[in-house]
């Protein structure tokens, strides 16, 4: 015979306000195999959990209900205090009287009273069918997948390497550094980005924990936490790394000339190139969608002035697995594209540029030699006007948010166009600074103090061309009036938007990404830097804007969630797994094609006892299956059983009410 | 509509800032000043704006703003500024700029105060020390409002609240002397 | 016997003798002595430094100067718009060996200046030389019954660089003083508002909002009177009072004192004294106050039952 206790929650006054507790108490009491019922303020507490393990002793309880929040909130912690008093924990339910009566149902007492006590019923029905269960373990790859070499990436893969764990990192460019590189100076203390950034680049080529694998992507990712397995394709790069010294031959003879992605198109680069000079690895690799051999079979002038002989056209993509416990994904940013402003002549106007082009002018080992130039006539800018929130919080032009970074890298603008261009002045349309961090205000303040750059408040509404300039309207409401800058150069802050094939990456993975496609944490301010999927890690403006200091915050805590998961040779998995009955199933293979994370493969066995005919069966990898029933659902046979949601215990549910 | 145009140098906003010995640089526009300051309302642009101009380089606004003449020096602002800028002194340094120049509003509020002013030095040129009332007459009599406080007069007079002359300073001529040399050091000044 | 220089300021031969007056009584009492500044001239006022940064440092460092002269070492100021120009040619001349040489030259004859006398105003020379207890002492006929909002203005306590006394936005040392005379000082938040200062006769619509509000909010504290320690803020606060009740059509009727007026009075000078004839809003109401019990109003006390349901929510 069942004993079951039931300890109905308070929850302060989340539910005695809107659900009458002691009524559910004495409902729950008139049911026959309810031994015990009592309500508590709060039976999360110490003192609740207390009630639950002295009742358990000294009613000699066999299953137990706790009526109170969701299960999400508190069940591992009821079930833990089973644990202490030496009951199995699986032997809990939960009855969610709060997000499921007492929230939702607060003008009407009565009902959600009634509604409770339902609640009650199924959940004691549902607890006298419970099993003991065990929770299962599960084995772990211990060697982590990175997916991106920007800031992000690389302080996840070092602070993992360093703790002695593998890392595979994977760069789809040829050499890792990200948007970083790009950088000249940083915001707040204008330290020189390559200076700070190159060491540990090179940290990450000779880390003997970090595999570096440059110039490829991921295509496929299978298994579940622990357990994954990645297929990554090797873009060919034409150039025998292992032989190639790096010399620069090759691309000094290159006679194709390709726009350069890393100065932002202001100059060209070769179609055999390395990104920059401080790129790692430091080999070049051969574009193929320029190079004049590859595309016509003609020129391989490369070839010939290698010395080594490492030049191949015939090397192909090649394919490779690894098999990995975990993910951290770090794809970075891209800048929104502004041609859609149409009224500041985005795209008409070449002395309109964006910050990471004005960042690549400024920048010592950029195209002009750090020195801003308008691309129209190369002449140096002495009046530059810097507009913020270009796309950024602009509803009509599709973007909500606020891109974070831009007031603090305008302000480090201003600055170094007055360490490049003495007898300059910046002009800075903004709509608020928005400088919360550490140094910020302070670097803001300085900016305008120290170079003189003038704030205008007001979103510019028109830009056009008078002259050799650029006339930049807008309302300066510090001044109260309309103004009209006399520009010779315009620096837009665009928006930051997301890698743009994060959408495919996201659906490979098996993970969620926003309107925007930013991938989604798992919860805003909880778990900020896991998914909703299990051992996958988010680092960095692939999740949303963000600085650097941030970005390798959020990368650090990514390689702490990852050392946590890899603390122990295997890993507890909660046991409400699904199991088929091989006697029953019929081999139709429905369960395969329903379950969504493919953990469902099928077997052969014996037709019968010794017989040497094989019949198909379902077989379940309980590591990797989520306990969602999709398969129960679907199986027609009724061969598929999911542990915790037993039909008996569903039908038990059932007829209570 | 106002344009900017950048000539290369700060020449306005550096002149004030010697003047001053503030920083206006340093103002962040937050406008706190602007509802300390207990006449701003009757200025046609408030201190914050005037801090504006000047960074922005327009001389020419900020000069022919009454604000500078409606201060009143009673550095409530500058006591309450986050920023530690001495806005009287901007003002004032503004408004001196704009006498040497002889640029100011033409209206006649401006003119009233500043006639009133001159002829309160005038006073002190003439005498050593302010001669009230004679003062308050010769400011009806310029500004031509003949009658202006003459409601007043009655009881201030008859209550002896204002004397009817002064006691003028023995030594005029030191006083004399010292309005053509500080005339001379401000000529010097520019 | 205490000994200091004294600068009177052209109001107190003009609209402010009362000032002046009781400024004598009240030192005479505290056992000090004063010592006009020989000849002084004008500090300018408002109207130098608005005009002329050079007049406007020239002519207060002359009475600095002669002030020297002098064996004293502080000079007090009545006068808060005369303490103010002072003190600031002092400060700046201070800091600043050069400007001081600069404008040394245009005060022709009378001496270098070496930044040898301190300078207080009276309200401040009052609160620190004199100090409360032996204010305290002197009174003989004290002023209990009345209410008292005490006005400082902008000038005796601002700037805070300048003056470098009691608070530039709620100063007490005139409120400890009234109190110290038996009177009771009221929660005054306009105490260090302006007046309107100078606008009084270039632009006297200014004054009647500035200073309307300035007695809009004394009244509103409960006070019977207003006490000031400067003569620009007593007259627009008093001889503009009318104008001001004419154009907002209110009726304040609150006296402005002088300090000094007050002190007079407590340490036992006969009324007839105080010059209050020169008053445009009369005394005498406000006087008759004197000897009245103020009733304070009392806290609620907490009940029994109050405070167990206090300790049963927790």
């Amino acid at each position: 015979m069942a004993r079951v206790g039931v300890f109905v929650c308070f929850c302060g006054a989340n539910i005695a306000d809107f659900v009458d507790v002691p009524t559910v108490v004495e409902e729950a009491k008139k049911i026959r195999e309810v031994k015990f019922a009592v309500d508590y303020k709060y039976m999360c507490s110490d003192p609740g959990q207390q009630m639950i393990r002295d009742a358990i002793v000294q009613y000699r309880l066999t299953s137990i209900v706790v009526a109170a929040c969701s299960p999400r909130m508190h069940e591992k912690t009821f079930r833990k205090a089973l644990s202490d008093a030496g009951m199995n924990p699986y032997l809990l339910e939960v009855a969610n009287i709060r997000e499921h009566s007492s929230w939702v149902h607060q003008k009407d007492k009565k009902a959600a009273t009634e509604k409770a006590g339902d609640l009650v019923r199924m959940a004691v029905a549902k607890s006298i069918a419970n099993e003991q269960l065990h929770e299962i373990s599960v084995p772990v790859t211990k060697r982590a997948l990175v997916i991106g070499g920007g800031i992000a990436g690389i302080q996840a893969a070092l602070d993992i390497a360093d703790a002695r764990i593998p890392v595979t990192l994977v760069e789809r460019s040829p050499s890792i550094g990200g948007r970083m590189a790009q950088l000249d100076e940083t915001f707040p203390t204008l330290d020189c980005s390559q200076c700070i950034l190159t060491p540990k680049m090179v940290d990450v080529a000779s880390h003997p924990y970090i595999e570096l694998i440059p110039y490829s992507e991921v295509i496929e990712l299978n298994g579940y936490v622990g357990n994954y397995k990645a297929r990554i394709r090797k873009k060919a790069s034409y150039v025998n790394f292992k032989s190639c010294t790096g010399c620069g031959a090759c691309w000094q003879k290159c006679p194709v000339k390709v726009p350069n992605e890393y100065n932002m198109g202001i100059d060209k680069r070769k179609a055999i190139y390395t990104p920059f000079p401080q790129a790692v690895p430091n080999k070049p690799v051969i574009d193929a969608e320029h190079c004049t051999m590859l595309l016509k079979g003609k020129c391989g002038i490369c070839a010939k002035f290698c010395e080594k002989g490492a030049i191949d056209f015939k090397m192909v993509d090649e394919v490779i697995e690894r098999e990995i416990g975990a993910v951290v994904v770090a794809t970075g940013y891209d800048l929104w594209d502004a041609t859609p402003y149409e009224e500041y002549g985005v795209g008409r106007y070449k002395d309109i540029i964006n910050s990471l082009e004005f960042e690549r002018m400024v920048s010592a080992n950029g195209p002009t030699g750090g020195l801003p130039i308008r691309p129209s006539d190369g002449k140096v800018p002495k009046s530059v006007v810097f507009i913020k929130c270009v796309g950024s919080r602009d509803k009509a032009k599709g973007i909500e948010f606020c891109s974070k970074i831009c007031c603090m890298y305008t302000a480090k603008h201003a600055i170094l166009l007055h360490h490049k261009v003495h007898d300059s002045r910046a002009y800075i349309f903004y709509m608020d600074i928005r400088a919360a961090g550490k140094g910020y205000e302070e670097f803001v303040n300085r900016a305008q103090v120290e170079t003189g750059a003038v704030y205008l408040r007001g979103r510019v509404s028109k830009i056009y061309q008078k002259g050799d300039k650029l006339m930049v309207r807008g309302e300066d409401g510090n001044l109260g009036q309309e103004v009209e800058v006399e520009a010779d150069l315009v620096v837009l802050a665009t928006a930051i938007v997301p890698y743009k094939e994060n959408p495919a990456l996201a659906r490979l993975l098996g993970i969620s990404y926003d309107k925007y496609g930013y991938l989604s944490e798992a919860h805003p301010k909880l778990r900020p830097v896991e998914t909703a999927k299990a051992g996958i890690f988010l680092a960095g403006c692939t999740q949303a804007p963000k600085d650097i200091p941030e970005t390798v915050a959020q990368a650090s805590a990514c390689a702490a969630k990852v050392c946590g998961l890899f603390a122990g040779d295997t890993m507890k998995k909660d046991p409400m797994v699904s199991t088929v009955n091989k006697e029953f199933c019929s081999g139709c293979q429905n369960c395969v094609t329903v379950c969504p994370y493919q953990a469902i493969v099928t077997e052969d066995i014996p037709l019968g006892h010794g017989a040497k005919e094989t019949r198909t069966v379902a077989k379940i990898n309980e590591g990797v299956c989520q306990g969602c029933g999709s398969c129960v659902a679907i199986c027609r046979s009724m061969a598929i059983n999911l542990a915790g949601f037993t039909d008996p215990q569903i039908i038990n549910e059932i007829v209570a009410i | 509509m106002i344009t900017l145009s950048y000539k290369g140098k700060n020449t306005f906003l550096e002149a004030v800032n010697k003047k001053s010995g503030s920083d206006v640089l340093e103002c962040y526009q937050c406008g706190k000043c602007v509802s300390t300051c207990p006449v701003s309302n009757f200025m046609d642009f408030p201190p914050r704006e005037i801090m504006q101009m000047i960074k922005l380089e327009l001389k020419e606004e900020a000069q022919m703003a009454n604000s500078t003449w409606f201060c009143l020096t009673c550095s409530a602002c500058s006591g309450r500024c986050p920023r530690e800028i001495n806005i009287p002194a901007v003002m004032e340094a503004v408004r001196h700029m704009a006498i040497e120049e002889n640029f100011h509003p033409d209206s006649k509020r401006v003119k009233n105060i500043r006639k009133f002013h001159e002829i309160f030095l005038d006073m002190i040129k003439r005498y050593g020390r302010n001669y009230e009332l004679r003062m308050m007459a010769e400011f009806n009599i310029r500004t031509r409002n003949l009658f202006k406080d003459m409601h007043l007069a009655p009881t201030a007079l008859l209550k002896g609240k204002i004397p009817l002359g002064v006691k003028p300073l023995k030594s005029k001529k030191a006083i004399k002397k010292m309005y053509e040399m500080a005339e001379k050091l401000e000529k010097q000044n520019k | 016997m205490k000994k200091v220089s004294y600068f009177p300021g052209c109001s107190a031969h003009g609209t402010s003798e009362e000032f002046d007056e009781t400024v004598k009584m009240v030192m005479k009492t505290m056992d000090v002595e004063m010592e006009e500044i020989p000849d002084w001239n004008c500090c300018g006022a408002t109207s130098a430094h608005t005009l002329s940064e050079s007049l406007a440092y020239a002519l207060p460092l002359r009475n600095l100067v002669l002030a020297e002269k002098l064996s004293n070492d502080t000079m007090t100021i009545p006068c808060a718009s005369c303490y103010q120009r002072m003190k600031a040619t002092k400060v700046h001349m201070d800091e600043d060996p050069e400007l001081a040489a600069r404008i040394n030259t245009a005060v022709v004859g009378e001496g270098k200046y070496e930044g040898k006398v301190a300078i207080k105003s009276m309200l401040q020379y009052c609160y620190e030389d004199m100090g409360l207890e032996a204010i305290k002492a002197k009174v003989t006929n004290p002023i209990s019954g009345m209410k008292l909002a005490c006005y400082y203005g902008c000038l005796l306590t601002r700037p805070k660089a300048i003056t470098q006394f009691d608070s530039p936005e709620y100063p007490m040392s005139m409120d400890y003083i009234v109190e110290a005379l038996g009177a009771k000082a009221t929660p005054f938040d306009f105490k260090t508002e302006c007046c309107g200062a100078s606008f009084s006769i270039s632009d006297t619509d200014i004054v009647l909002q500035l200073s309307g509000k300035i007695l809009e909010m004394a009244k509103e504290s409960g006070a019977h009177a207003i006490v000031v320690a400067c003569p620009l803020c007593q007259s627009n606060l008093d001889m503009r009072q009318h104008d001001i009740e004419k154009k907002y059509n209110v009726k304040y009727d609150l006296p402005v004192f002088y300090l000094t007026q007050l002190m007079a009075i407590a340490f036992g000078f006969p009324k007839e004294k105080m010059m209050f004839s020169k008053h445009i809003i009369p005394v005498d109401s406000a006087l008759a106050h004197i000897g009245e019990v103020i009733e304070e109003p009392k806290k609620p006390v907490k009940g029994k039952k109050a405070v167990q349901a206090e300790s049963e929510v927790e």
